[in-house]
Formats: structure tokens, C-alpha cells, sequence
């Protein structure tokens, strides 16, 4: 027989990569309790870790917040009803992953939790005052050339846009700097042409276009994070200002007095991707524009949009007949509707496209997802498809739900192949070593598939070594 | 009351304080009126917490008028960070006090204070919540709910304003809990009985906050899941018309449905003139004839 004969049939697990774009919590998430513990040093962070966690573990939280000893949790069972017990875990879960709150054991020998301190502590400050102020001292006399909200909506967007043009390559923006070309391309939104070593979008590129501001902004900043400490500047602390500025007040001025030499180097390129508008270098104060303010708020971004700026209003119409017009004249939009429509026509301020199965199908390929597509739609849907009924269906989108379903369909039409890795097992000599193995793997868990008949068995990957021992031992025994 | 399971976008609170002097426990010692104050603010600034989307209003309710606390009609104070606290709660904080202080000083100094004027201000909640519903962005999803914080005791003599705001809350689905902080009230408790909110007599004022942040902090599609303080028998009398006296048995119009303790022939709300039969006719007994 033939184990020799086994042939590895290792196939691509995820044939077409999608885009991962982490919230605050599974980021956190993936960093040491060590780098917790010293974010939780900062008010604004406390405060945004807080609005980021499950609803009843906020409800926990506060209800700990004033609680000076460990509380048993037990007693912490019994706030949720029963019917909702795996929720509750969840919460529970997410807390002691997050290092939020630890066990910690009461005088008589029942389990209990406890707030972690500098988290309690932090928390407190920043919801009822004291402690010391943000590290963005705000005693300043006013701006003579104070700025409002509508420029600072239109700065940040104008640079937003700037990085976005860069990615597609159009050719009516300047360049934006190396910087922020070395984080697209660490992040592999980008990547080096092999001939002249310019940088080209990639396909993870233009999944991260579709994205919504809000999102490619958090993305962006987290693969930044990634590269800062390469950059000698501390990620912690990076965060911690990150989120004192979405924590500002739109359209107010803070000075940039008692920052570290780092933070101003940071500060210089949230400057450059319109997180924050200075009007020179050395100015010595900084407004935060929305998409700083909108970092808090990644999780949020469901079916309605954040309140845009007047430029940034929805510009695409989508009928049930799967035509979409989009009212726009710049190349960067008519690009992205043109990775999942079939453009029919296009004139000075409008674009006609289709809806196909073919040409949703070629997005899905270049790994695109369903959802992505019909995010992508109800974002930037027209003022008028908001207000329009759908014909006494309720539905969550604003898009007609014939397209929404169509649209799904044609994705899980897609899916019907799991794959899984694994190893090959057949040519056995007789139909008895056959059937011994075959169970052997079968009691273990670790059959895939099997056929009688032609005496082949699949077993998954990590199983294999244990199987082959097995086999080992019984073909001595034999 | 709303039909979504989902948790929505933003959540509106509106919290009606009220700051009538003749309260007991004001009268008893003026200094706990700061205490609880705080607990309001910090509850309020909670609420806040919770959502970066979450809106918060604030009522000030006295004898002679009710006003708008937070946020202020027109340009928001200029408040700058003074130390760890998040920017805006400082601000929420400094208005609230700032505008209390101006509408406890504008009371008229001769008047006796008289009764809160708390049907007044939740229709006042109301009308702001339904501004607010209108101006939102399409497809926003938003919740709205009204806290009563109140320590004044139970009277009837408003209680046709009471139903009136009680039913206009209900249809537009709005909440309205109550926290009373002396006394129990039947009248508001039927009122959170009819909107879906919650009741709740507050045992002790030392742990005000606390209360609060249990009992009325979660949203409404987070209260299914917590076990909260029971809503037990509400007290469904109504009050007669005439003397604003709570009932149990009691003379209705046929016409408007006013309720009255004592029988009079012409209806005081409708002007309805009722036709009196007198006396039910004893019908003559039949004489047994015999045959």
C-alpha cells in the first residue's frame, strides 16, 4: 500500500485576499497587555476604548466605575437575564481581553472582578474633571485669521483626496510625500512596478477605496502606527494624541506648546493627510478638521452617513432595473463605479452604468466583496434616493432591495467551494488496511472525505502526522 | 416601544429637572440640591459617553416657567479645557450650572412658589425631540426618551396637561421614565406605564448617581436583556374635574368623557346638557288574575 504514495494537495486557502480593516477593539487586541496597561494611562483612550465595547459591558463598566472593592461575579451574573447569558459572556469576554477589568479573588473565596485601576481612574477623569489637562495646552489668545468649519471641511477633504488621487494615479494632483508613500506601500495598498519602480494601485487598493472615509482614515493611521516605531516615535503615544484630537471640538484652535519634538513631527504629517490644518509650519497652533473627529467613530458607519461635508454629499443614483447614474465629473469616482458597473455612457457631470452579472462578478474576482459594493452604493447615494420610499418594504438600505439581494446572490453563487488543505491517502493493497485507517481518522476527527471503492481516504492537514504514525505502527504489527 | 431590536444610531435624552424650592428636601437642607444636581450632570454627561452620536438636552423646571438648560438657544459658551475632562462635558457642565443660577434668579421675589410646572416642560421636551427628529439626517435612527427627575409630591391639578403629554409621548414613541426623589407618584408612574419607561422611587439620595446609571442609563433595546427594578401595580385612578380629587367610582360624560365626583346636569368641558329621566318608572305590578 501506498502511503508513500500520498500526494499533498496544498491548495490556496484564501484564493482572493479581502481587505481587513480592524476596529479599535481588535486592534487593541492583537497588542501585548504591556502596551494596554500604558494606553490606559490616557483619558481620551479610557474613553474611547469604553465607546468601542459591547453594549452591556459598557453597562458593567459603569456600574463598577464607582465601586471601590471587587465585586463577586456572581452578582455580576445576575444584572443580565438569563434568556441573554451568551451575551453577557461575550461582554464579559471582551472586557478581560481588552484588560479592562480583572479577576480578582473576595474574602471568602468566590471569584470577583475589579476594574483595572488606571483604567477606573482615567475613565473618571476624563467623565467628571480632574487630573491634568491634555497634553494640547489650550491657553491661547485668539486667532486673527481664525478659520470655520466649512474651510476646514473643505482643507481636509481637498488633502484626503489628495493621497486618493495619488493611488489611482490621475495626474491632476501634485505628488503627495515619501512618507506617505512608503505607508501605502507597507500597508500593500500599493506596490512597485517591476519595470520603472513606480508605485501602482493593487487590488487591496481599490477595495480600500471603497471604503468609507472614516474607515480609510482609521486604516491608514493603523499602518501607520505600524511603521511609526520603526520611526522611533511611541505608537501609544501616537494613539493617545490621535484620539485627544477626535475628542476636540471642531472648528477651535489648540496650541501645539509643551508637545515633544515627536508629536510634532507627527503632528506634520496629520498635517499632510488633512487630519489637521496648520497654517504654517511653525505656527504654533492647529485646528482638528472632521476626519480626525471621525476616527472615534469607525464602528458607527452603518447606513447612515456621517454628517459630511456639503462637497462630500451622495452622488449616486441606483434604480431597480440595475441602472446607476452617478452625478460626478472627477476620474477617481467614475474609476471605482467602474470596477463593479458596466458604463454605458458618460457625459460633462454624469455617468451612466449597469449593474451585470458580469461585471459584478469580475469585482467579486478581484476580491471585492458583495457587501463592500453595496456599502459602497448606499454611501454616496444621491440626497433623493434617501428620501425616496421603497415601495412600502422595509429594509435597512436605501437601495432598491431587488439590487441588494441580486447583488448578494451573485456573490454566494460564487461560494460553493470550502476549501481545505489536506493529504491524500490511497493504493491500499487490501480493503482491510483501508477500513482500519479510515476509522482510525474518523474517530480521531480528522477525515475530510473518503470512498470506499476506490480505497481513497483525505485527511486534513494537521491530523496527517498523527495518522501516519499510526499507520507506521500498525503495518509493523502486522 | 419601538419595534427595533437593533440598537440605534443615536440615542436623544432629555433630562427635566426639577428645581421648585418648595420641594421637601430642599426645604430641609438647600445644599443637597447641589449634590443631586452634580449626580444629574454626571448622569447626563454619561449618557453622552456612551455614543460619539448620543444628544442630550436639559430642562430646568421651576413654579414660574420652564427653560432650556442645555444646550443654550444661540452661540454655545466659549469653554476651553481646564483639566482632564473630556471638552465637552466641561461644557455641558458649566451651561447647566450657569443657566440654573439665571433661572432661579429671575423667579418673582414675592410669589409663594407654587407647583412645578412639569406637564409644561415635557410638552417642551416634546416639541424638542420632534425638532430634532426633523432637522436629522435621512436614515438616522433615533431614539428619544425623557427623564423626569423630580421631588415634588402628587397633585392633580394638572393632570388633564399630564395625559395629554403622556398620549402625544406614546405616539411618538418617546420614553418617559421617572425618578422620584422623595415621594411616590401615581399620576407620573402612569405616565411611564403608558410610554414603556420606567419608574422609580429613589430610596435614598446618597446614591442618586448610582441609581441612575443603573436604572436609566441603558437604551431601550438594552433594558430587555437587564434585570431592572420591576414596574409593579400602577395606580390607574383618574381625577375628577371639578376638585382634581383621584377617584375610584365617579360620574363620566357620555360626550367627552370627563370625569366628575359629583353628578351636575351640564357637562363643564362639552356643555353637554343631560336630559335627568328622574327616578327609574316602578313598573305596576301585575296583578295576578285569577281565573
Amino acid at each position: 500500500m501506498s502511503e508513500s504514495s500520498k500526494s499533498k494537495s496544498s491548495l490556496n486557502l484564501n484564493p482572493s485576499p479581502t481587505l481587513q480593516c480592524k476596529d479599535l477593539h481588535e486592534y487593541l487586541k492583537s497588542r501585548s497587555a504591556q502596551f494596554l496597561e500604558t494606553l490606559y494611562n490616557y483619558p481620551t483612550i479610557c474613553l474611547a476604548v469604553y465607546r468601542e465595547l459591547p453594549e452591556l459591558a459598557r453597562h458593567f463598566v459603569i456600574r463598577l466605575l464607582f465601586v471601590e472593592q471587587p465585586v463577586p461575579q456572581a452578582v455580576v451574573t445576575s444584572w443580565v437575564s438569563q434568556t441573554f447569558a451568551k451575551e453577557q459572556a461575550k461582554a464579559c469576554e471582551a472586557l478581560s481581553e481588552l484588560s479592562v477589568w480583572q479577576e480578582a479573588p473576595i474574602p471568602g473565596g468566590m471569584p470577583g472582578w475589579m476594574l483595572a485601576q488606571s483604567f477606573k481612574k482615567n475613565l473618571k477623569v476624563a467623565l467628571l474633571g480632574g487630573g491634568r489637562a491634555w497634553s494640547m495646552s489650550s491657553s491661547l489668545e485668539p486667532d486673527g485669521k481664525a478659520r470655520d468649519v466649512a474651510f476646514l471641511d473643505a482643507y481636509a477633504l481637498e488633502r484626503w483626496e489628495c493621497v486618493l488621487h495619488y493611488m489611482v494615479g490621475s495626474a491632476q494632483t501634485e505628488g503627495i510625500s515619501a512618507d506617505a508613500v512608503r505607508i501605502l506601500l507597507h500597508a500593500g495598498l500599493m506596490t512597485r512596478d517591476a519595470e520603472d519602480g513606480s508605485a501602482v494601485i493593487t487590488r487591496a487598493g481599490f477595495q480600500f477605496l471603497l471604503l468609507s472615509t472614516a474607515k480609510q482614515v482609521w486604516l491608514f493611521l493603523q499602518h501607520y502606527l505600524h511603521t511609526a516605531e520603526k520611526r522611533s516615535l511611541s505608537a501609544a503615544e501616537c494613539l493617545a494624541f490621535l484620539y485627544q484630537l477626535s475628542f476636540s471640538t471642531l472648528g477651535k484652535d489648540y496650541s501645539t506648546e509643551g508637545m515633544s519634538n515627536n508629536m510634532l513631527v507627527f503632528l506634520q504629517h496629520l498635517r499632510e493627510f488633512g487630519l489637521v490644518y496648520q497654517r504654517k509650519r511653525k505656527a504654533g497652533r492647529f485646528y482638528p478638521t472632521r476626519l480626525a473627529l471621525n476616527i472615534a467613530q469607525v464602528r458607527g458607519v452603518g447606513a447612515a452617513p456621517l454628517a459630511a461635508p456639503a462637497q462630500a454629499r451622495g452622488y449616486i443614483v441606483v434604480e431597480t432595473n440595475y441602472r446607476v447614474y452617478a452625478y460626478t465629473q472627477t476620474n477617481l469616482q467614475v474609476a471605482l463605479l467602474g470596477l463593479f458597473t458596466e458604463l454605458m455612457y458618460r457625459f460633462p457631470n454624469l455617468v451612466v452604468g449597469v449593474l451585470t452579472r458580469e461585471s459584478v462578478r469580475q469585482a467579486l474576482r478581484g476580491g471585492i466583496t458583495a457587501e463592500q459594493i453595496i456599502h459602497y452604493l448606499e454611501q454616496h447615494s444621491h440626497p433623493q434616493m434617501l428620501k425616496s420610499e421603497t415601495g412600502g418594504i422595509r429594509t435597512s438600505s436605501m437601495l432598491p432591495p431587488t439590487v441588494v439581494d441580486q447583488i448578494k446572490l451573485w456573490e454566494t453563487e460564487r461560494n460553493r467551494f470550502t476549501y481545505t488543505e489536506g493529504v491524500v491517502y490511497n493504493q491500499f493493497l487490501s480493503q482491510a488496511d483501508f477500513v482500519v485507517l479510515r476509522d482510525y481518522a474518523k474517530q480521531q476527527g480528522v477525515l475530510t472525505w473518503q470512498n470506499e471503492r476506490s480505497r481513497t481516504m483525505v485527511v486534513t492537514r494537521h491530523g496527517h502526522d498523527d495518522v501516519k504514525k499510526f499507520w507506521k505502527r500498525y503495518s509493523k504489527s502486522s | 416601544m419601538a419595534d427595533d431590536d437593533a440598537p440605534s444610531d443615536s440615542s436623544l435624552l432629555v433630562i427635566i429637572v426639577d428645581t421648585n424650592p418648595n420641594q421637601r428636601y430642599i426645604t430641609e437642607d438647600p445644599k443637597v440640591l447641589t449634590n443631586c444636581l452634580d449626580a444629574v450632570i454626571a448622569f447626563a454627561n454619561s449618557h453622552l459617553m456612551q455614543k460619539a452620536r448620543n444628544e442630550l438636552a436639559v430642562i430646568g423646571c421651576h413654579f414660574h416657567k420652564s427653560e432650556y438648560l442645555y444646550p443654550t438657544p444661540g452661540k454655545p459658551l466659549d469653554v476651553r479645557q481646564i483639566d482632564g475632562q473630556y471638552e465637552l462635558f466641561t461644557l455641558v457642565e458649566k451651561t447647566i450650572k450657569m443657566r440654573l443660577v439665571n433661572l432661579i434668579k429671575s423667579q418673582p421675589p414675592e410669589e409663594k412658589p407654587g407647583e412645578s410646572l412639569l406637564a409644561g416642560a415635557v410638552a417642551m421636551a416634546l416639541c424638542f425631540i420632534a425638532k430634532f427628529r426633523r432637522e436629522a439626517t435621512p436614515g438616522l435612527r433615533i431614539t428619544a426618551r425623557i427623564l423626569i427627575v423630580t421631588g415634588s409630591s402628587d397633585t392633580a391639578a394638572q393632570y388633564i396637561n399630564y395625559m395629554n403629554v403622556f398620549f402625544t409621548a406614546q405616539k411618538q414613541q418617546v420614553l418617559i421614565d421617572v425618578c422620584s426623589l422623595d415621594k411616590h407618584l401615581s399620576l407620573l408612574q402612569q405616565g411611564c406605564d403608558i410610554t414603556g419607561g420606567l419608574y422609580l422611587k429613589v430610596p435614598s439620595l446618597e446614591g442618586l448617581l448610582q441609581y441612575l446609571l443603573w436604572v436609566f442609563l441603558p437604551e431601550t433595546s438594552e433594558r430587555t436583556k437587564l434585570v431592572l427594578p420591576g414596574r409593579g401595580r400602577v395606580d390607574y385612578r383618574a381625577a375628577c374635574f371639578c376638585h382634581r380629587e383621584l377617584l375610584t367610582i365617579g360620574y363620566v360624560c357620555s360626550v367627552c368623557l370627563s370625569v366628575f365626583c359629583k353628578f351636575s346636569p351640564i357637562c363643564t368641558t362639552c356643555h353637554t346638557v343631560f336630559k335627568i329621566g328622574g327616578p327609574l318608572p316602578i313598573k305596576p305590578k301585575k296583578k295576578k288574575m285569577k281565573v
